[in-house]
């Protein structure tokens, strides 16, 4: 267990040192490749109010879209039809890229959150429901004739069979879209933000500030970083009993 | 039919046979055009252990399951005649929810009879005693992944006893179990049916082995392949315990091979 933290520590550290020996040695201007110890010194309380807002924004927008898709998903299983007709539909809003989006959304919603908080949510929508469909329908058929035989209830399937054995399937599609909710809310701010991780990458690239920028990109990261072990961490208090990744 | 009272379960038949507890008349069964059954007639009575026997694919398990009306006939019909008949349903798999532990599997036909909050300590108390009877009382409170495929099994026999049924239906039940596992658990079977703790007293045995049809039960119907055809309605007088070496036992297990291999 130490060597698995140690040991990619030690490495992490070694890069760290040798990035710096470099950009010192080879007297790399700062606009090109700042060193390990500008960035961190750029890493100051404005940029924790940009982390905030863009973290906040893709926070929503992911919690907004699981809810969503959840409850999309249950309604498509349970009504044949509204899957069939609507799931193509789905599928053809999920492959177009959310960059070409984006101004669309600034457009309707404003330089505001909200046009954010859309953005993430229609990014992080589409996995949540296509796993939690899958993941609503992966219980053996034997399963329900048992639950045919105890006389069980559509709403008691659902509860007792559908739902829990959906939960693996759920938590995959969770950590792909917690990351991807930051991506969302990110490009959002490209296109028309005053605040913000993303405002702030497009702000320092134009003024080649790239200390800064470094520093942005870097709090970007870890957003995502800690919303994905958010998740894993309420995936393996919740779900005890399957191992495998599923979905 | 069924005029034979074997000796060692006159002690403990609960009510007395011949008493017709379930009628199959004239059944048929159809998936579109393949027709898995084919006017079928039996009649099983109460206290009795009758196994179906027929090879695979036969279409006993849709018997089966047309019985516990997973299956709507095509034809005819399944006759009980006491309406409010309790039934327990066994399948080969054990089909254990594995987020439940053994305890709370062997609860959810109550729960979702009468619904989570009617479940109490009686019904607690009753499902330990359901583990108890299959030998794993010990273990209430371990998760399926945490059990052997036999023991996995034994929960979901606890789970098809909890509704006190009068009847069980068994879907090859231990089908999918080694050989070694399957002896124990048969025998397990036929001492839980034999005992006085559950109002249980007529098994109706979905199974392709003939040696175990002959050792367990009463009687043994022989279907014919596809369409399930009703070959042979075999009684069997041996004593229990039986096994499949006994002079008497054996006889009636090549008697049955040779007709199984010459009547399709």
């Amino acid at each position: 267990m130490i060597s698995r933290t140690a040991t990619p520590l030690a490495f992490g550290l070694l890069l760290l040192i040798a990035w710096q020996a470099l950009v010192m040695i080879g007297h790399i201007p700062e606009y090109l490749l700042p060193a390990p110890i500008a960035i961190l010194a750029a890493m100051d309380r404005s940029l924790l109010l940009q982390f905030t807002v863009t973290f906040i924004e893709a926070l929503a927008g992911f919690l907004i879209a699981s809810a969503l898709a959840f409850v999309v998903a249950t309604l498509f299983v349970r009504f044949h039809t509204l899957e069939d007709g609507l799931f193509p539909i789905a599928i053809a809003i999920k492959t177009t890229p959310i960059v070409a989006i984006a101004p669309l959304l600034v457009i309707w919603l404003g330089t505001g959150w909200w046009s954010k908080i859309v953005a993430a949510i229609l990014i992080c929508f589409f996995p949540v429901l296509v796993n939690t469909v899958k993941g609503l329908k992966a219980a053996d058929g034997e399963y329900h004739e048992l639950f045919d035989t105890l006389g069980a209830s559509r709403a008691q399937e659902f509860g007792k069979l559908r739902i829990p054995y959906c939960l693996p399937y759920l938590f995959s599609a969770l950590k792909i879209s917690s990351s991807l909710a930051v991506v969302g809310a990110i490009v959002g701010e490209f296109v028309g933000a005053t605040q913000g991780l993303g405002y702030l990458i497009i702000v320092s690239s134009a003024h080649l500030e790239t200390a800064t920028l470094f520093s942005a990109i870097l709090a970007a990261a870890l957003a995502g970083i800690a919303m994905f072990y958010a998740i894993s961490f309420a995936e393996r208090r919740l779900i005890f009993w399957s191992s495998g990744e599923a979905g | 039919m069924n005029a034979i009272v074997l000796p060692d379960r006159l002690d403990v038949a609960p009510v007395a046979p011949s008493k017709p507890i379930l009628s199959v008349e004239d059944l048929t069964v159809r998936f579109g055009s393949v027709v898995a059954i084919d006017s079928l007639n039996f009649t099983v009575c109460s206290g009795e252990f009758v196994s179906l026997l027929g090879p695979s694919g036969c279409g006993k398990s849709t018997l089966l399951k047309t019985i516990a009306r997973l299956v709507k006939p095509a034809g005819g019909r399944i006759t009980r005649p006491r309406a409010e008949l309790r039934t327990g349903f066994m399948f080969q798999k054990p089909l254990l929810l594995p987020w439940r532990t053994a305890l709370d599997n062997v609860l959810l036909p109550l729960e979702i009879e009468r619904g989570r909050s009617t479940v109490g300590s009686v019904d607690r108390g009753n499902a330990l005693r359901m583990l108890d009877l299959v030998q794993l009382s010990e273990f209430a409170q371990s998760y399926p992944h945490q059990l052997s495929g036999g023991m996995q099994q034994r929960v979901a026999l606890a789970r098809a006893l909890i509704c006190d049924p009068e009847v069980l239906l068994l879907d090859e039940p231990f089908g999918a179990l080694d050989e070694l596992t399957r002896d124990v658990l048969n025998e397990e079977m036929i001492r839980i049916w034999q005992s006085k703790e559950t109002r249980l007293s007529t098994v109706l045995m979905v199974t392709h082995s003939i040696p175990e049809a002959v050792t367990m039960s009463d009687r043994v119907i022989v279907l014919s392949t596809r369409p399930a055809r009703l070959l042979e309605d075999v009684t069997v007088p041996c004593r229990r315990p039986r096994v499949p070496e006994d002079a008497e036992t054996g006889a009636i297990i090549r008697r049955i091979r040779a007709m199984v291999r010459s009547g399709r």
